[in-house]
């Protein structure tokens, strides 16, 4: 249960990571049209950010969830 | 959509430096801010010396290092070619200044009010003219441009934002020239359509052979110059302009 | 099972008046910092030695930038040396590692912070970087994985690391047992517990490790793939970063370590080992950036594009000699007193035994020549002494350093018999030098490496500039303060462990 959540936490972590990533002002190449100098979702830096504190917050999850198999 | 250019004679050019005064005149920029310079060189020893002027606005570069590096996108690249800088959202980083090769950018020390090339506070002049001929402020700096509606035009209106040359973009949108290109006394500017063959622009670049500063960085210019040559290692400039704020 | 302690370790909680002192002087500076951004932030950036690049001569990023890079760097040493510990078991060094970890929190702390005086709107680049960041600033990187990625990190890291300590001091009746009670979380020793931590803090070093070379790489990306900087734009920009970072880094743990075993009287805990080992970490990195300064003096010089040259040339011989000699003579004189301890015996002995008479003579004489100097910097109308013609007045600064190389110099005998002693001094060292290469990295390329030909520019850092960053150090060296005094700096012994 613990470990299936930090493995999801982080998981979910590297998802947001990408997918916000693809929400970003222009992912990649020259921008051409002046859209580009906006995110195409507001505060996807944000979101990016919160991906990327969330793999590491797994690791707290880990280690301070109690173990509800072995405590009850 | 237009893809606008700038093409600059030097062999027209005569070093008067109208474009840099008609420059701070329009966009009221702030003292020792100079959006349009002209270099004045010299060559050689003396007595065979060749003595010529370049006038150096922002290249506008189509792969432009400011606009890839702003971390913010304050400054960006519009579809008609025009690098704009929208003041309502630069954090003042000057990241977009120290990536420039060509030097044209230029931060707002202090609150630009305090030294507008037409001081419309200046306490000495409203005595003399009653308040009624300064404050000249032109309304079509504060308006936003372009079809993404961001206020881009005009002179630095904060304290700690970044402001450069916009090519007179109000004056562009309007059908005009800029201001450096309409006041040139022996027209040495010229502003147009790059997509339009029987534009000015298009003409010079058919007709002489041209050259961009720095081409070999990559950064690809829109302002062209014909009828000269490249400052070299030669090239030293006259009288160092060194204004400081 | 963790057994009861006597009573809180490493001067928890004990104020001295001494300490007292120190505080309050501390907070004076981060006030008077504090008060210097108030001007700054009212008048404009103005107020800074930093103007327009091109026809206003100046330099758009200086100090702040250059100790915001620094403060980066520094931020190295901890994790690093805490992942490497973890990863490859180095049980003797486990007493640096919460110091280290500490170091980095407190480091990158300081780096968001020296980076707010920096922009000229603070309060939009807070909200508009969340808002509107962009992947393809190189900013981007530094915003995402350092301040926020690494920091973070390093926080988790401290947290989870800390939670055996907390739980034993839970037990122990006190002001700040309820915020033990909070760090640790129910935490109670369990061999279950212990291996959970085990797994966790292995994935964790495993994670952190990767991002080290990336965060630090992103910062050497700022400058180096910036084609219209002579100086700047080079492929060893990244790597060089990362390597400086080390440097400065465990040069920087090495004299905090120095310093608070001193401090805490804990020299059996702190043994000479861990300064060996940091020492000779230390040893390798130096060299690896020695060769990188060569590779890039003779890759900028060789070939002879003008533009290059022309910084190159500002660096060895022109206004920024003075610095770039410094910085390499402190790169010398820290790594030969890290290979002092190590000449053997008979090679020792001939050294001249330390003499305070010879310290104090080449470190008067400095403090003369240096405090003569600025006088006459100040130029005739306020200070000038003496009406020296500038051919003369060029060498005083070299006259400077070379005294202070003797008085460096002159303290060598006592490295040969300490590794501790030696382990700090050139910590210190490598420090100062770190700051300098900062320095050059970032304003000489702005200065003299303009494509156009504007004019040679001037970056002369004001008062401002020095308080903020004074400001930034008295508050870093508070918080980190502030920690020991709270929190045990090093693994708390229990009875049991100690009877060993």
């Amino acid at each position: 249960m613990r470990t299936t959540l930090t493995i999801l936490m982080v998981v979910s972590g590297f998802a947001l990571q990408a997918v916000s990533y693809f929400f970003l002002a222009a992912p990649w190449g020259i921008p051409t049209s002046p859209v580009y100098s906006n995110p195409r979702v507001p505060f996807a830096p944000a979101l990016f950010i919160l991906g990327v504190m969330l793999v590491f917050l797994a690791a707290v999850v880990y280690e301070l969830l109690p173990d509800s198999g072995q405590r009850g | 959509m237009a893809r606008y250019a700038m093409v600059i004679d030097l062999d027209r050019c005569t070093g008067c430096r109208a474009c840099m005064e008609a420059c701070k005149v329009e966009n009221n920029t702030p003292t020792a801010t100079f959006w349009m310079y002209v270099f004045r060189f010299e060559e050689g020893e003396y007595p065979n010396t060749h003595i010529w002027f370049m006038p150096r606005p922002c290249m506008h570069c189509d792969n432009a290092p400011c606009v890839k590096v702003c971390p913010v996108g304050a400054r960006y690249k519009r579809e008609d070619g025009l690098v704009a800088t929208d003041w309502d959202r630069c954090i003042g980083c000057r990241y977009c200044e120290v990536a420039c090769p060509y030097g044209v950018n230029f931060f707002n020390w202090k609150e630009p009010s305090k030294n507008y090339y037409l001081d419309w506070r200046d306490k000495d002049l409203s005595p003399i003219t009653n308040g009624a001929v300064p404050p000249y402020r032109n309304p079509d700096l504060e308006k936003p441009y372009g079809k993404e509606r961001r206020r881009t035009a005009g002179g630095g209106r904060l304290k700690g934002v970044i402001e450069k040359c916009t090519f007179c973009v109000h004056r562009v949108e309007k059908g005009l020239q800029p201001a450096c290109v309409a006041n040139c006394p022996l027209f040495a500017l010229h502003f147009g359509d790059l997509d339009d063959p029987n534009s000015t622009v298009s003409q010079l670049l058919r007709r002489k052979p041209s050259f961009r500063l720095l081409e070999e960085l990559g950064t690809r210019p829109r302002v062209y110059y014909v009828g000269g040559h490249p400052p070299d290692t030669e090239a030293r400039q006259i009288e160092e302009v060194k204004a400081r704020v | 099972m963790a057994t009861r302690v006597e009573r809180l370790p490493y001067g928890i909680g004990r104020f001295t008046l001494g300490l007292y002192l120190l505080l309050v002087v501390l907070l004076m500076v981060v006030g008077w910092g504090i008060y210097a951004y108030s001007r700054q932030f009212t008048e404009g950036l103005v107020v800074t030695g930093l103007r327009d690049i091109g026809t206003m001569g100046g330099a758009a990023w200086g100090l702040y930038i250059a100790f915001d890079i620094y403060f980066v760097g520094v931020s190295f040493a901890g994790i690093t040396t805490a992942a490497l510990i973890r990863l490859l078991h180095l049980k003797h060094l486990k007493p640096v590692s919460r110091m280290a970890e500490v170091l980095t929190v407190v480091s990158l702390i300081l780096a968001a912070f020296s980076v707010l005086p920096d922009l000229g709107q603070p309060v939009r680049g807070i909200i508009n970087l969340f808002r509107y960041a962009r992947p393809q600033s190189p900013f981007f990187g530094t915003f995402t994985l350092v301040v926020s990625g690494y920091l973070f990190a390093s926080l988790v890291y401290l947290y989870l690391d800390g939670r055996r300590d907390a739980a034993i001091l839970a037990k122990e009746k006190g002001p700040l047992q309820g915020f033990y009670r909070l760090w640790a979380a129910g935490y109670r020793d369990t061999p279950a517990e212990r291996e959970r931590h085990d797994r966790a803090s292995f994935w964790l070093a495993i994670a952190i490790l990767p991002l080290l070379v990336t965060a630090h790489s992103t910062l050497g990306f700022v400058f180096g793939i910036q084609s219209g900087r002579p100086g700047w734009f080079s492929a060893l920009q990244a790597p060089g970063f990362v390597v400086m970072a080390g440097v400065s880094g465990i040069g920087l743990l090495a004299v905090i370590a120095a310093i608070l075993r001193q401090a805490l009287n804990e020299r059996e805990q702190l043994h000479e080992g861990i300064f060996k080992w940091l020492g000779m970490f230390l040893v390798v990195l130096i060299l690896i950036y020695l060769y990188f300064m060569v590779v890039e003096l003779l890759t900028t010089t060789y070939a002879g594009h003008h533009h290059e040259v022309r910084v190159t040339l500002a660096l060895l011989t022109g206004g920024y000699a003075w610095l770039f000699w410094g910085v390499v003579a402190s790169l010398l004189l820290a790594l030969v007193s890290l290979l002092l301890p190590y000449l053997p015996e008979p090679l020792r002995v001939r050294f001249p035994a330390f003499q305070p008479g010879y310290a104090l003579a080449t470190g008067l004489t400095a403090f003369v020549v240096g405090v003569f100097f600025i006088l006459q910097r100040m130029g005739p109308p306020r200070g000038a002494l003496l009406m020296l013609s500038p051919e003369v007045l060029r060498w005083i600064p070299w006259l400077l350093a070379v005294f202070l190389v003797l008085f460096v110099l002159s303290f060598f005998p006592l490295f040969t018999t300490s590794f501790v002693a030696s382990a700090a001094v050139s910590g210190l060292l490598v420090n100062l030098a770190a700051i300098g290469k900062r320095l050059l990295i970032v304003v000489p390329s702005q200065t003299y490496g303009t494509l156009l030909p504007y004019g040679v520019g001037t970056y002369t850092p004001t008062w401002v500039e020095y308080s903020i960053i004074g400001g930034l150090f008295a508050l870093g060296t508070l918080l980190y303060l502030l920690f020991v005094k709270f929190f045990p700096i090093m693994e708390v012994r229990t009875a049991e462990e100690g009877g060993h």
